[in-house]
């Protein structure tokens, strides 16, 4: 009973005293520009709105501090930040119509987080918005893990360690400039453990986390396709993958990247068979065969894409032959189909054998000769020619001949088609892109009863060193035909703008249409500077993002280590990382004992002028040694200027305001000095 | 390592009794304002016209009075051993006793005697030359062991005990002891740990011709001495020992001293730990001395050979060829 008395009146009296304690400016300041920092690579991606609103409700909090008013004051009590974080949450919602999942996830975290901040009151609580802060910061790694955004984190870094330092002490924390430094000298000494850590430390095959997947993030071809759709596909100059060969790359017009294939047809869109019958593929070596690897983009699709014609499945790509994944199972119409979408960078192994037919496994179905929609033109010709030509084969290439030598234009701002779209687009538009020309041609395939299909895939790659890229420009589609036993490809847009297949989109188009910029032919200065960057960010993805349980295993191969236990990596990981803290540690130790800054600007003093040719003898005091070098140098004036200083910093009764300057002068005395002994040994 | 308190003189803080010692004591150890350079500088003034040419010496000897210790001048004579003794006591306007050291030299010779009053019935103490400021003990080592350890007893102590009865010494005691080279016949060398006692060994030497020569023309110093006003004060000097207690000693002469000492006994026969102290002491009073409020390395260079000299080898003259070998092997700072 008296213990619950005495303890009820400890709180009643803590309590008054806890809230007396305020945060004071520099806190807020530093804790107002982490926040800001650490938002700021969100801003990219946030919608505008959720932008808006986090960064308003920080400049709230801050205006609030300065010249305080009622309602500004209402807007920030507890009450009303708790309605505008619901609120949020509910804005939120429904802007993205789904909330678990990435981006409605981030961007409540962003708004809450600044709530936080406008309902900090206490310093203690600040701990806790550090740890929020550093949340928010890391999320923005769901979005791109580029070198670029791990430096746009490294000022919310350094914010964050100057917010740590100030809000432990705030009256007597070291100015913000020192404390940066701190914390720069801090990750510096760090890095080298990090870096060790991340080599050594064991990995989870797979990735840590999965997230969940977003509706809107899809990119790049789907499952199904029409009049327009890889169209609005070439307008993005986003990267789809990067293909390292194995040898030489296939020359441009071989460059068909198989994707989904598209066999049903309604008489306006094209789509892939809900269930492809899956096959084996033998390892037997097949004529120009081709082996390469792909680091592919994360699409949200279930496709990988192969050159023409896959003859592996891909298999993950790892050191040890025995540790690949098998990555997508290979169907019979010889898409690459994995049983989950690929939702983070995949590397995978390919081989291809550079063909335009192949045999199939299994006999053409029906549905690869039905058609739909009313197209009464364009069947009344398919009849028409196929009567003429004799055979399928002579009837295909009438038929191409007829795309090449009509008035047949190629573009990306084709008119709009109608109802019956291909016999609009045969008889009357006669203009538009690969998916209007594949589309036609398999439908007047179809209609003189031969088996056909439109392939998606892309069309192209742009070598960038030693890789190759395949933008979502090169997205294209083309038609393939059952004859004499062999699916064989056509692609009736090269019939068209041939140089869509020799060399590339923008040659075969006109002028005025909106090509993207990197897609465009020409060799500009940005488009350079975009390919290097997209080198370096190829390597970075490569030997950092990628870097994985394999790669670990490679690297201890290399350096001829057995692959290491857990508890022996472990005890070594422990043993170097307490040899490093040692060396770090022990360095101002070491310091401490025997040299002072001052000490060690002397020594630089000597060493510059033993390098002018004064060397100073063991019992030589320093007012000795200056007096001897300056008399005997040219310069002697400033020699004896820096020295006297040096002597007075050293010798004289410390005083901090003098020191400072002393040291100021004394350091640019010393750079002069230095260079002075450089230009003299160059003399 | 040194600590800054342990700047107070080793035998006063071992014999520490009086009040008035306790707050000089205390005073000491705060920050001294220092702001009679000038008056030292008159002193030396005065000094320089009787010795001529020798204001090293001279240094040295007012610094080792600032630092309360006593001097060992070792040469042969006429050099002005004397002429300096009585030139720096009359100058400070102290009182000063000479005691001519002779092997049939007794103790209470130096100390004192206590004599039997018929009248109260008692022994009177009537004390002997060592009550004093300024001692001049000439030729100290042609007095037997047993009247040099007297005054030596004296020296570090600060008081004198004969017949069980304790008589303190002057606050300011100040010895200067003159010793002939031992090669001299009927010299008795003062032992190690008697050297020790005093903290600075001086060769006066000849002085260089040109000197000499104006010695000559202007006759014998000594009736000048008779003549001299004096220019400073018990007080004055009080205040300058404070003043130059205070001078700041930056950390790595600090390390430079013990280096030095270290260095010395690697030999075997080395430096105290006495003999640290009272260079650091010594190289504040020269840096006080010579205006500055702090001590350079040069201080430390000057005042090592004046410091160890004598407690090296028992003889300035050799020692401090020894102490010049200890310097040329440690760094300065």
């Amino acid at each position: 009973m008296i213990g619950l008395l005495g303890k009820s009146r400890l709180l009643r009296r803590r309590k008054p005293k806890q809230s007396a304690v305020k945060l004071d400016k520099r806190s807020l300041h530093a804790l107002a520009a982490l926040l800001l920092l650490s938002q700021l690579p969100h801003l990219l991606h946030l919608p505008i709105w959720v932008s808006a609103l986090g960064v308003s409700i920080i400049g709230l909090k801050l205006l609030a501090h300065y010249s305080p008013s009622t309602a500004i004051n209402f807007l920030l009590t507890p009450v009303s930040l708790i309605v505008i974080a619901v609120s949020g949450a509910i804005l939120v919602r429904t802007h993205y119509g789904y909330f678990l999942g990435r981006d409605p996830c981030v961007a409540f975290l962003f708004i809450l987080v600044s709530a936080k901040f406008a309902e900090l009151k206490r310093p203690a609580e600040s701990t806790l918005l550090l740890c929020l802060a550093g949340f928010l910061l890391m999320t923005q790694y769901f979005y791109s893990q580029s070198i670029l955004s791990a430096l746009i984190t490294l000022p919310a870094v350094l914010a964050l360690g100057n917010a740590l330092a100030v809000i432990r002490d705030s009256t007597n924390a070291p100015k913000t400039k020192q404390n940066l430094r701190m914390v720069g000298k801090l990750l510096l000494q760090g890095a080298p453990l990090a870096a060790l850590l991340f080599v050594v430390f064991p990995r989870l095959p797979g990735p840590l986390w999965s997230l969940p997947d977003d509706a809107t993030a899809k990119t790049g071809l789907s499952d199904s396709m029409s009049p327009g759709s890889i169209g609005s596909l070439s307008l993005s100059d986003e990267v789809a993958f990067r293909v390292e060969f194995k040898g030489s790359p296939p020359p441009p017009d071989q460059r068909y990247w198989r994707g989904p294939v598209l066999n049903e047809f309604d008489g306006f869109n094209w789509s892939a068979s809900t269930n492809p019958t899956r096959i084996q593929v033998s390892g037997s070596q097949r004529p120009n065969s081709l082996e390469y690897t792909v680091m592919m983009q994360p699409n949200h699709q279930r496709w990988l894409f192969a050159l023409d014609y896959p003859t592996s499945v891909p298999m993950s790509d790892t050191v040890d032959e025995a540790d690949s994944r098998i990555m997508a199972r290979i169907t019979a119409d010889l898409q690459l189909k994995s049983s989950k979408p690929i939702t983070q960078v995949v590397r995978y192994k390919q081989s291809s054998s550079l063909s335009d037919k192949f045999k199939p496994p299994i006999r053409p179905e029906p549905i690869q000769t039905q058609l739909a929609g009313q197209n009464p033109k364009t069947m009344a010709f398919a009849a028409q020619m196929r009567a003429q030509a004799g055979s399928d084969r002579q009837y295909i290439e009438n038929l191409l001949r007829h795309f090449n030598q009509e008035n047949f234009h190629y573009t990306l701002q084709p008119s709009l088609l109608g109802n019956s779209p291909v016999d609009e687009f045969l008889f009357n538009t006669r203009e538009g892109f690969c998916e209007h020309y594949a589309s036609a041609f398999v439908v007047l395939l179809r209609a003189a009863a031969i088996p056909a299909r439109v392939v998606t895939g892309y069309l192209g790659g742009e070598m960038n060193g030693n890789y190759m890229i395949v933008r979502q420009s090169d997205a294209h589609a083309w038609a393939e035909a059952f004859i004499d036993g062999h699916w064989v490809r056509y692609d009736p847009t090269g019939a068209v703008a041939p140089a869509r297949v020799d060399t590339s989109m923008a040659a075969a188009l006109g002028d005025g249409e909106p090509i993207p910029m990197m897609a465009r032919s020409g060799n500009g200065w940005l488009k350079r500077f975009k390919l290097s960057m997209d080198e370096m960010n190829h390597d970075w993805q490569r030997l950092v993002v990628n870097f994985n349980n394999e790669s670990q295993n490679r690297i201890w191969q290399k350096l001829g280590f057995p692959k290491l236990q857990l508890w022996q990596i472990t005890i070594l990981v422990l043993i170097i990382s307490a040899i490093w803290c040692f060396a770090v540690l022990g360095m101002p130790l070491r310091r401490a004992s025997g040299k002072t800054p001052a000490d060690r600007m002397w020594n630089r003093y000597v060493r510059t002028l033993g390098r002018l040719g004064i060397q100073r003898e063991t019992t030589e005091t320093p007012n000795q040694l200056i007096n001897r070098a300056a008399e005997s140098l040219p310069k002697s004036s400033l020699i004896k200027s820096v020295g006297d200083d040096l002597v007075k910093l050293r010798f004289h009764r410390p005083d901090s305001a003098t020191n400072a300057a002393l040291n100021a002068s004394i350091k640019r005395g010393l750079t002069k000095l230095y260079m002075h002994s450089l230009m003299n040994r160059a003399g | 390592m040194f600590q800054p308190v342990s700047d107070a003189d080793f035998g006063r803080y071992l014999t520490l009794q009086r009040p008035d010692q306790l707050r000089l004591m205390n005073n000491t150890a705060q920050t001294l304002p220092v702001k009679a350079f000038g008056n030292v500088s008159q002193v030396f003034e005065q000094l320089e016209s009787i010795l001529l040419g020798k204001r090293d010496q001279l240094e040295l000897a007012m610094a080792c009075m600032l630092a309360k210790g006593h001097l060992l001048i070792e040469d042969v004579p006429g050099t002005g051993k004397t002429t300096l003794a009585q030139a720096l006591g009359v100058s400070m306007g102290l009182d000063w006793k000479r005691v001519q050291f002779t092997s049939d030299l007794l103790p209470a010779d130096v100390v004192g005697v206590s004599v039997f009053n018929s009248h109260s019935q008692s022994f009177d103490f009537r004390p002997g030359p060592v009550f004093t400021s300024v001692l001049l003990a000439d030729e100290i080592n042609r007095a037997p062991p047993k009247a040099q350890s007297a005054l030596l007893e004296a020296m570090e102590e600060r008081q004198v005990s004969v017949d069980g009865n304790t008589h303190p010494l002057p606050d300011e005691f100040f010895v200067i002891a003159t010793q002939n080279p031992v090669e001299q016949l009927g010299a008795f060398p003062l032992p190690e740990s008697q050297l020790d006692r005093f903290l600075v060994g001086l060769a006066l030497g000849y002085p260089d011709p040109a000197t000499e020569r104006a010695l000559m023309e202007d006759g014998d110093k000594r009736s000048l001495i008779a003549n001299l006003e004096p220019v400073g004060s018990v007080q004055q000097l009080r205040q300058w020992s404070e003043e130059a207690n205070a001078v700041h000693v930056s950390e790595s002469l600090y390390d430079y001293i013990l280096a030095l000492l270290l260095r010395s006994r690697e030999n075997g026969n080395g430096l105290s730990s006495r003999a640290g102290l009272n260079l650091v002491r010594l190289c504040k009073a020269l840096a006080y001395i010579n205006q500055r409020d702090h001590v350079l390395p040069d201080d430390v260079l000057r005042a090592f050979p004046a410091m160890a000299g004598h407690r090296l080898t028992g003889r300035v003259s050799t020692g401090q060829a020894a102490a010049m070998d200890i310097l040329n092997t440690v760094p300065a700072p």
